[in-house]
């Protein structure tokens, strides 16, 4: 119950935290502004546990009293942040498969025309937003009137294509 | 002392069991990375449940554990499961993709001949048709069974609560 009590805690801080300061203002980039505010909440609090007297109780819980028990509560903070920064990459961007179910959905019963529904899905919206993205978090960068990557860019791109060798997937994708 | 440490490793070893379960179905066993990953992340949470059992038996951790490393091994499984579909449909990553097969970079037009809206839309309107989620009569598009519907609104609803916004171009 110590770790389940705790890491929720700690993870409850932190998105309080990260609720706050996106209601002041949204930062450029914003996944690298939340892992910062998570992981400086998981260091601060783990001090903070590991400062209290072992017989303070909080809520009826008490603070974790093993080396063990940190890290413990750590991976649970860990995890549950690597979670939700992954679905927040869902929140930040438009997923088009999201915005074609908007759409259809938009219309209401009598359905939305093909044609329309071309016309509404176009580069400017589902692909150029993204390529500044890419060079907003420099992993892309401009040579002239070129896109090419930066080092950066290079070790995402290598490790996606790695992992796709590994499990023989050899279709585009996308 | 050791039970506390057990306790921690479990949910680990869990997760290195998906993935190596995912990684075999995919190349020896089994056509479709969905299937795959739900097979890999079964057997991984059954392998959970038996290590968090066996160690109860041997007395040297809690039961009471096995919630946080239930939630811990979901949390791992739901990123790989993630990881996994970033390299098969995110357009950030085919982007990166094209660009490092290509030699010294690529202008817009060749990105956008490489990977466009169109091509991109196709694919996914393919796959929502061929799973039910849309539906085509006479030219009209129509929604489909929920599911999709409903994980797009959930999605749209944490936008406004988070964000503020129901999309990245209402800034």
């Amino acid at each position: 119950m110590t770790i389940l009590f705790w890491g929720l805690a700690l993870f409850a801080s932190a998105f309080v935290i990260h609720f706050v300061l996106w209601k002041i203002r949204l930062p450029n980039r914003q996944i690298k502004a939340i892992l910062q505010i998570f992981f400086t909440v998981l260091v601060v609090g783990i001090l903070l546990l590991w400062s209290v007297p072992d017989t303070s109780i909080f809520c009826g819980i008490a603070p974790p009293t093993s080396f063990a028990e940190q890290i413990h509560i750590s991976l649970f903070f860990i995890s549950l942040t690597l979670a939700y920064m992954i679905t927040y990459t869902a929140l930040e961007a438009d997923s088009p498969s999201l915005v074609i179910m908007t759409a259809i959905n938009d219309a209401g019963p009598d359905g939305l025309d093909k044609k329309c529904f071309d016309k509404l899905m176009n580069d400017d919206i589902l692909v150029k937003p993204r390529i500044r993205d890419l060079l907003l978090n420099k992993k892309v960068k401009m040579d002239g009137d070129r896109y090419v990557l930066t080092p950066k860019g290079v070790l995402f791109a290598q490790i996606f294509i790695t992992y796709r060798k590994i499990m023989n997937v050899s279709h585009k994708g996308g | 002392m050791i039970g506390d440490y057990i306790n921690v490793i479990n949910p680990i070893v869990a997760f290195s069991i998906n993935v190596a379960v995912q990684l075999l179905c995919i190349r020896f066993v089994m056509k479709g990375l969905l299937r795959s990953l739900f097979s890999g992340f079964a057997v991984g949470f059954v392998s959970l449940l038996l290590l968090q059992v066996s160690v109860t038996f041997l007395g040297i951790a809690f039961f009471s554990n096995i919630m946080v490393n239930i939630i811990i091994y979901s949390s791992l499984g739901y990123c790989y499961f993630h990881f996994v579909n970033l390299g098969e449909t995110a357009r950030r990553i085919r982007i990166l993709r094209e660009l490092y097969d290509s030699k010294g970079g690529l202008t817009l037009d060749e990105i956008l001949e490489r990977y466009n809206a169109k091509r991109m839309v196709d694919l996914r309107l393919q796959r929502l048709l061929n799973n039910g989620q849309v539906v085509l009569k006479d030219g009209i598009l129509f929604n489909g069974k929920p599911v999709l519907l409903l994980i797009s609104k959930t999605i749209l609803l944490m936008k406004v609560i988070i964000l503020g916004q129901k999309s990245e171009f209402d800034k």
